[in-house]
């Protein structure tokens, strides 16, 4: 699987937070979350879901992520990587001290996902919503001299998403659970996945702190390209998996703005980092 | 609060820079004596001929010093020069001083007889690739001499991964990096026997049959070449 696509993936499981899960934006309303999100990698998971070492990768994304209640059911969305930075380390020799392989960086903007969310229910108990996202491949999808260094994987995928969620009281604060699945669609030789996840939350503080569980999963279909006929000269190339626990918390210094901070590892996989990726951010909403 | 904010900044900031890994490339320096005689008539000479390896791998030219045991019988200079001067037995050696001052010697047995005879060099080696990673890898392995060249040749237990975009096979002095080693190329079997066959490269040449992700920077196995 390709760098990228393990960006995206953390990403996804970071970001599906503010998308509300199947809750939709009132008309008018919005919600707006800078952040920056990185990985720094020096293990993955192997095709046989164990861990192997691999020179250090890092990766940066300076995102910003919005959604806009175009009406009451119908929310538009926009995942955009303004800045996204790519690296691997120097090679050493720990015997001479002599520069074996130059490291390299790229510098770019990311693939953007454009999503539709929809909801299928009103004043119900369960809000559930469908969302169709678009990924547009307008990072760099083969930078470095390897080409294994990327903002983005050069394939257009559709993620349609099913989400179902509710609130509820949990003593004397208020709770939120959700789960999801979906199907994403994926092109230029690149498998198809799977994806799933629940997530639950809770609000302390006089609701300024939300504290949030998230466990994410994908499964690959493998009906792409192998790996080793890919032109794509990554490790992380195709037929990804994993599993993953994301808690996040985000504290409302205000009513319209406040901060988050998250964590997202893997908890199995096979080809994708074995590292934890991080995300702080500052959002706003009205 | 705000210095809080600059520190994360100037944390990230430092982290999005390209750093080092250290690659723990130290491999055991080798001598071998490439070309020998098991005699030398009296009267004649033989150039003897040894290969030395330091401590990355890398092939280093003139740091072999040769002896012979009994001078009246066969006199070496230093770069391997014997001449045969009576008959008799002798220990012919060949050593290098390593960096922490200890001695990587090699010898043999050589008669000043009425005849010269050459120690033929073999025409193959052979070995067992196996996996250094949780990546599929294994199988045997016989490097053969051809005209020109050297045949390598996979035998058919072999088999790969093909989970690895940018699989590469080398061989090297070193297995533990790329660096001095002779890509053969892209790995596009994944089962099963196949051949490559590489012009211009000596049977003794290197040691290792090398298998790296190139494009990640991983080892993903190798094999001696014996």
């Amino acid at each position: 699987m390709k760098n990228i696509f393990v960006l995206f993936s953390f990403l996804f499981f970071t970001i599906s937070l503010q998308a509300g899960g199947g809750w939709t934006q009132p008309k008018g309303k919005g919600y707006v979350k800078i952040s920056e999100w990185w990985l720094i990698a020096n293990q993955h998971y192997t095709d046989q879901g164990r861990i192997d070492p691999n020179l250090t990768n890092g990766l940066f994304n300076t995102t910003v992520y919005a959604e806009y209640g175009l009406s009451d059911r119908l929310t538009a969305i926009v995942y955009f990587p303004f800045f996204s930075r790519s690296y691997v380390n120097n090679e050493i020799s720990g015997t001479t001290g002599e520069l074996l392989t130059a490291g390299e960086a790229i510098n770019s903007i990311g693939d953007t996902d454009i999503s539709l969310k929809y909801g299928l229910t009103k004043n119900s108990g369960i809000s559930v919503a469908a969302t169709l996202t678009l990924g547009l491949p307008i990072g760099n999808s083969s930078g470095g001299s390897q080409g294994n260094l990327q903002t983005g994987d050069g394939e257009f995928n559709q993620l349609i998403q099913i989400d179902a969620g509710t609130g509820f009281p949990l003593g004397s604060t208020n709770a939120y659970a959700n789960v999801y699945v979906g199907f994403n669609n994926r092109n230029n030789g690149f498998s198809d996945e799977f994806r799933y996840g629940i997530e639950a939350g809770v609000t302390l503080f006089k609701d300024r702190l939300t504290a949030i569980a998230r466990f994410i999963g994908v499964k690959s279909f493998k009906n792409g390209t192998p790996s080793a006929e890919s032109t794509n000269t990554s490790v992380f190339a195709n037929n990804a998996e994993f599993f993953s626990f994301s808690p996040e918390i985000a504290w409302n210094v205000k009513e319209n703005w406040g901060f988050s901070a998250g964590v997202g590892t893997a908890l199995s996989g096979k080809i994708i980092y074995a590292n934890p990726s991080y995300n702080v951010g500052v959002f706003f909403k009205w | 609060m705000k210095n809080t904010f600059y520190i994360t900044l100037l944390t990230l900031l430092f982290s999005a820079c390209i750093g080092d890994d250290i690659i723990m490339d130290r491999v055991e320096e080798t001598l071998k004596i490439t070309v020998q005689a098991a005699s030398i008539a009296a009267g004649e000479t033989f150039q003897f001929d040894a290969r030395f390896t330091n401590n990355i791998g890398n092939t280093e030219e003139g740091r072999v010093v040769w002896g012979s045991s009994d001078e009246s019988i066969l006199a070496i200079t230093e770069d391997g020069l014997a001449t045969a001067i009576t008959q008799g037995n002798v220990v012919v050696t060949a050593e290098v001083t390593l960096e922490d001052g200890s001695m990587l010697k090699e010898e043999m047995d050589v008669e000043v007889s009425m005849i010269t005879v050459v120690v033929e060099a073999p025409t193959s080696r052979a070995g067992v690739i196996a996996t250094t990673t949780f990546y599929d890898l294994e199988g045997d392995f016989t490097l053969t001499e051809i005209n020109g060249g050297v045949s390598l040749e996979i035998a058919d237990n072999y088999k790969a991964t093909d989970a690895l975009p940018g699989l590469y096979i080398y061989l090297t002095n070193n297995p533990n990096s790329i660096s001095d080693a002779l890509e053969i190329g892209a790995v596009t079997v994944f089962e099963g026997a196949h051949t490559y066959e590489l012009e211009g490269v000596g049977l003794t040449d290197y040691d290792y049959v090398l298998y790296f992700c190139k494009p990640f920077r991983v080892k993903v196995g190798d094999g001696k070449i014996n």
